[in-house]
């Protein structure tokens, strides 16, 4: 293979570095099976086989089923049977509110989407929502109480908690002690003050592995109290990342993605984006600049960055690449006249906020771009107040313990051991979705209900009042949190609905109350009710400690560590999710696992590879686990995501007989470092282990031509990027010669003309996609994508319909990532349907490619013809679990206006061909033609970004039409003639000139 | 000597494998003329229900229109079978006592659903839309036969993908006016009448089914 230029993109390492691996998954897209010897099954057996199979065939069902149709006997007012309603309702992730609205289909909800009514959304959502269909499903889910393995009611545990709360009435409450998960719900609030009353001296923290005490302690050192801080990407030119993940992890990100791909329009003013960070992040892959740097240097980044800011040289030593990157940084954002915002991630320690804070302040943005809102009325949230309470249980002055939601026995710092500390309280009481490694622990575990299955009410972080109302009555004998802390005050009467009512009566007032209640439960929140921020704070005297030197370069002896949340699992709340362990990491790419990422300069300085096993030693506790090589994390660091390990998630996540998923980094995190910590050992132990990644599974490549680089030329078409000067110079640079070089096309076959009628079609904005994967969720819970486990996604037999490209670019330890949706591009000329064999994929008349399971046979004829590798075949029936009894309510996730699959079946994407004719029916029900916007596929629905459009070709004005028209539009392999409906709008980055090699300055 | 080429029990498993030869054809015609018959896809399958609803004293003596029941069929999927509260809108007034109703008056006092038995019923992998079809123009009558003449409802069509397509392929053999859709007896004058009405309405209404296999299947 010829050596990488820096203009070629590359998938991964295996793929830069010519490995073996790469070019089987390139040769054999379901590499377990030999090409070359088909089966194993001799013919004659299989004669045989067949012989009998037809011969049985007329004997099966030779009459239907009796079925029973039950109409309910009273139907509700509006209720049509089949027809999905929509009703608004809100998600609660560490005292944030995500706005949703649910779609439910007779009685019980099928689809989750983001409230189109609220800001913070707008009808977007993202992967952890998307996922709460499946959580709410969870056989492995706590059905009940139980008290010591043993099988109780409701009624039982509140005879027994009664005399040990009497006994703490005498005591005012000081052997009581609350670990709650953060919530912002008001009825939560007003019960715990109710508590207090009752019980003056207990104890109440909230506990949160992922919180956002550094956000609210560097604010109050900037302004002298707490502060919320809000940026309106849609006023910033000129965007400074500190390790913050904004347009993946982080709160409101949905609302920051938007706005900040609002900016990404190169016929307008373009935004420009720098990074700076140790692990790659989504926000790094979208920058038009990252620097990859310690996370403890980052502090002393935003000082140096300060010191420019202000004219002065840095004091510390800082390299040249840094002083180059802050340099350049600092002359934009000077420029710029405060439309800027510099944002800290919430792992960075308090000082680095209060400094982004200083800096927004004397850049002028505050007010603008960036906004704060004062916080208030916070509970004692962070290490400190665990540390406290699990001082007082290892002193045995904690006589009654309950834990409301959170799971502190798995995610605790190490060095604050509440599950130890547990085994001495005398009753100790866990409320949870899952009998987890708390609720195992606890005299008492009791069942929380869903959110989807609950009442409530919580705060969006704009500070607007949001409403949460069940989908459902719960699937088991569950309450929620609000409703066992008024069964502990004795309220047993009190339905959740009747918390929620009276304590948002208590705030706004009988006036009117029925009205205003009934318009914020359908809008799903109270209007007018976000949070308004201060006027302009005044900026607080506070000291930095001195800055430390900057260095970009690997220093394998003093490695970092830096703890990060996952994309999956989130802090592994979600573990037992397989929806979400199955999604491809947005940047590595590894399914049903963390591991400890190291860029490759920094691994071969420590002499491993990918899949070693490691042992990490940190501040004298280790961890084993295996190694990920991940481009652009910065030399001399490692990553690991936390909410893996668990030990009692359930049969998904890992349990006692099912091992646990990945690694549990939380052994290594301690209350004194929990962002990132420095001076880890990583030394080599016996082992390889299997990891999962897709990222070179579907490669798209021509393998006869790998040895001369075939891939490398191809990527660069499959991939067109360029930047603001190329554009300007030719905005059509995606489609110039340059780039694609081919024959005239010409049809073999007659072309069908889609000049009247609807012609549906795609187009995907390659410069807003940020590779969030909330389109990947919303497909999977779409269209019923079954998932198909860790072994099977090793053979590459993933079965998302919509997957993620991800591409690098440039040096391996300094590349640029590319995220590149990809599904069924609905070819005109398919070359899937001309190899069925019987006719299983067919065209519709308005273009799309249809997949018809009943009729496939599943020979993969056609999968083997897709040129874009997006076709899935169900090797194994993945729903065979569903017969099982257990597995009832996993029933329940399906969307009924789609066909589950068995074995043997090819599947792909259909254009979501269900909410096509949804959409038609709806539209002829209101006796109208469809108009633009009708109809959105759940990708598109689901994108934060904007960056995925559906609609109507032939519909003069469409939203697609328009995309399709634009000159950065291009085909992707458009030299094969295929015709794809789906159409990519070439990335156009914004680079500052400064920062770009002369060479490069072309893209 | 040499040996033989075929082993001895070869010659009394002669006459057996003639007999598979033989019947081997005429299985084959049976059974697929067996699965392909009407009888298998279930015309005139006539269930049993829990209440022996009649649909010709309401729907044809008395002369109640369909969507007095069976009311979302002009909007939805699914031309839902009415709840037990639309049964005692007349009953409790009607009949109140009679022994015929003791199930309908039963699911009214629990709440429990009257166990109604499917009697047309499409593969799960077809997903038909009542609506669209009631909307474009045909009648119940073409699907479901005189249901009004009907004192147990049985199964009339084969509800097969080739009767289906029968329709979607000439539409205008049973398009009808909107307001006769519902009039189960109603009949054009003659079948070159209705030919003829059903092209003027298939193209005043362009009403053009498809036969794409995203239509039914997905």
């Amino acid at each position: 293979m010829p050596p990488l230029t820096e203009q070629s993109y590359w998938q991964s390492l295996g793929e830069l570095a010519g490995s073996e691996e790469f070019k089987k998954h390139l040769e054999n897209e379901f590499r377990d099976i030999d090409i070359e010897n088909p089966s194993s099954v001799s013919r004659r057996r299989f004669m045989q086989l067949m012989g009998a199979s037809i011969t049985l065939a007329g004997l099966t069902s030779c009459r239907w089923e009796k079925e029973n149709i039950l109409p309910q006997a009273v139907r509700g007012e509006g209720v049509i049977p089949g027809f999905p309603r929509r009703f608004a309702t809100s998600m609660e992730i560490g005292g944030v509110s995500r706005p949703l609205l649910v779609t439910s289909r007779d009685g019980r909800p099928t689809k989750i989407e983001g409230n189109p009514l609220h800001a913070a959304s707008l009808g977007s959502s993202d992967t952890f929502s998307q996922g709460a269909i499946l959580g709410m499903c969870d056989p492995d889910r706590a059905k009940h109480p139980t008290a010591d393995g043993k099988e109780k009611s409701w009624d039982d545990f509140f005879a027994a908690i009664k005399p040990v709360l009497d006994a703490q009435r005498g005591k005012q409450g000081q052997g009581l002690a609350v670990v709650s998960e953060a919530t912002s719900s008001e009825t939560m609030a007003w019960l715990r003050e109710e508590l207090r009353r009752a019980f003056p001296k207990m104890t109440w923290i909230e506990w949160e592995p992922l919180g956002l005490e550094n956000v609210f302690d560097g604010t109050a050192m900037a302004y002298g109290a707490p502060h919320r801080p809000h940026y309106d990407l849609r006023q910033a030119d000129v965007i400074v990342s500190l390790d913050a993940d904004i347009l993946g992890l982080f709160p409101d990100s949905a609302r920051l993605t938007r706005d900040w791909a609002s900016r990404r329009d190169p016929d307008a003013a373009m935004n420009r984006l720098y990074v700076v960070e140790s692990a790659f992040s989504a926000t790094g892959a979208s920058a038009d600049h990252r620097l990859p740097l310690r996370s403890s240097q980052i502090a002393s980044f935003a000082l140096a960055l300060e010191e420019r800011l202000a004219g002065r040289t840095p004091k510390a030593g800082v390299d040249a690449k840094a002083m180059q990157f802050i340099d350049a940084v600092a002359d934009d954002l000077k420029s710029r006249g405060g439309r800027v915002a510099v944002i800290a991630g919430p792992q960075q320690p308090a000082i680095v906020h209060a400094l982004c804070a200083r800096i927004n302040d004397s850049l002028g943005a505050v007010g603008d771009a960036v906004r704060y809102t004062a916080e208030t009325g916070r509970v004692a949230t962070g290490n400190a107040g665990l540390r406290q309470v699990v001082e007082k249980m290892n002193a045995g002055s904690v006589e009654a313990l309950f834990v409301l939601g959170a799971n502190p026995a798995y995610d605790a710092p190490a060095d604050i051991d509440f599950a130890t500390a547990m085994g001495k309280v005398g009753t100790s009481v866990h409320c949870g979705l899952y009998s987890d490694e708390t609720g195992s622990r606890a005299s008492w575990q009791l069942p929380q209900s869903h959110f989807l299955e609950s009442w409530g009410e919580a705060r969006a972080w704009d500070g607007s009042w949001t409403l949460r109302q069940p989908l459902v009555k719960p699937l088991h004998d569950t309450k929620s949190a609000i409703e066992l802390v008024a069964g502990l005050l004795g309220r047993t009467e009190p339905t959740g609905l009747e918390l929620v009512k009276a304590a948002m009566g208590a705030k706004l007032g009988t006036n009117d109350f029925e009205s205003r209640w009934a318009k914020s439960l359908h809008d799903g929140f109270v209007a007018g009710t976000a949070a308004a921020p201060v006027a302009k704070p005044a900026i607080a005297r506070f000291e930095a400690a001195a800055p430390g030197a900057i260095s970009t370069d690997a220093d394998g002896k003093d490695l970092e560590i830096s703890f990060v949340a996952d994309t999956s699992v989130w802090d592994g709340r979600f573990a037992n999710n397989g929806w979400l362990q199955e999604l491809p990491d947005f940047m590595s790419k590894l399914t049903w696992d963390n591991a400890l990422l190291l860029g490759e300069s920094t691994a071969r300085g420590l002499g491993v590879d990918q899949g070693d096993m490691v042992r990490v030693t940190l501040r004298g506790r280790s961890l084993d686990c295996a190694v990920l090589l991940m481009p652009g994390q910065a030399p001399g660091t490692g990553a690991l995501a936390l909410g893996y390990g668990r030990t009692k998630a359930g049969t998904v996540g890992g349990d006692g007989e099912v091992d646990p998923v990945g690694f549990d980094a939380y052994r290594l995190r301690t209350s004194t470092a929990p962002g990132f910590d420095v001076g880890a050992k990583v030394e080599k132990i016996d082992g390889h282990y299997p990891l999962a990644t897709t990222q070179e599974h579907h490669a798209i490549g021509d393998f006869q031509d790998t040895a001369k680089g075939g891939i490398q030329d191809r990527l660069k078409q499959l991939y067109r990027a360029g930047t603001v000067a190329d554009y300007a110079e030719n905005p059509g640079f995606a489609n110039s010669a340059e780039v694609i070089h081919h024959p005239e096309l010409k049809s073999l076959w007659k072309e069908h003309e889609y000049d009247h009628g609807h012609k549906w079609g795609m187009a995907i904005d390659l410069n807003k996609c940020v590779g969030c994967n909330a389109c990947v969720t919303a497909c999977v819970s779409e269209n019923n994508i079954p998932v198909v486990g860790k072994s099977d996604v090793l053979k590459g037999r993933e079965m998302h319909w919509l997957r993620i490209d991800r591409y690098f670019k440039g040096d391996a330890n300094d590349p640029q990532a590319v995220a590149q949706p990809v599904t069924c591009m609905q070819c005109e000329n398919a070359p899937c349907e001309q190899v069925c064999p019987v006719a299983a994929t067919m065209h519709s008349a308005e273009g799309l490619n249809d997949m018809v399971y009943n009729r496939c046979v599943g020979t993969r004829y056609c999968a083997n013809n897709c040129p874009y590798k997006v076709r899935r075949f169900n090797f194994f029936n993945y729903h065979k679990d569903l017969k099982d009894e257990k597995n009832e309510t996993l029933k329940l996730a399906f969307n009924p206006d789609v066909t589950v699959r068995s074995r043997g079946v090819m599947e792909k994407c259909t254009f979501c061909v269900q909410r096509i004719k949804f959409g038609r029916q709806v539209a002829k029900n209101e006796g109208r033609e469809l108009r633009d916007g009708d109809i959105s596929s759940a990708c598109q629905q689901a994108c934060p970004s904007g960056a995925i459009t559906f609609g109507d070709l032939n519909l003069a004005g469409s939203a697609v039409a328009a995309k399709h028209a634009s000159p950065r539009a291009y085909a992707m392999l458009q030299e094969l003639n295929v015709k794809p409906r789906v159409l990519f709008l070439a990335r156009v980055t914004n680079p500052n000139p400064i920062l770009v090699p002369k060479a490069e300055q072309k893209g | 000597m040499a040996q033989p080429i075929f082993p001895k029990w070869l010659n009394s498993a002669r006459l057996v494998i003639l007999a598979v030869l033989a019947g081997g054809p005429v299985y084959a015609v049976v059974l697929l003329g067996y699965g392909a018959s009407p009888k298998t896809l279930n015309v005139g399958y006539q269930p049993d229900q829990p209440v022996p609803f009649s649909h010709k004293l309401h729907a044809g003596d008395l002369g109640l229109d369909c969507r007095y029941c069976h009311n979302t069929v002009e909007k939805a999927y699914h031309a839902a079978v009415p709840p037990t509260a639309t049964c005692l809108n007349c009953h409790t007034n009607i009949h109140p006592s009679s022994v015929r109703l003791a199930e309908v008056r039963k699911s009214g006092e629990t709440g429990e659903p009257i166990p109604w038995v499917r009697v047309h019923k499409l593969p799960d992998y077809v997903y038909f839309n009542h609506a669209a079809h009631i909307q474009g123009g045909v009648s119940c009558v073409s699907c479901h036969g005189r249901v009004d003449t009907m004192e147990k409802v049985h199964q009339v069509e084969p509800l097969s993908m080739g009767w289906c397509l029968e329709c979607h392929r000439a539409p205008e053999n049973h398009l009808r006016p909107a307001d006769k859709v519902f009039e189960l007896a109603w009949k054009a004058d003659s079948e070159e009448a209705q030919i003829a009405l059903g092209l003027e309405l298939k193209d005043k209404h362009n009403i053009n089914p498809s036969t794409d296999c995203s239509t039914c299947h997905r």
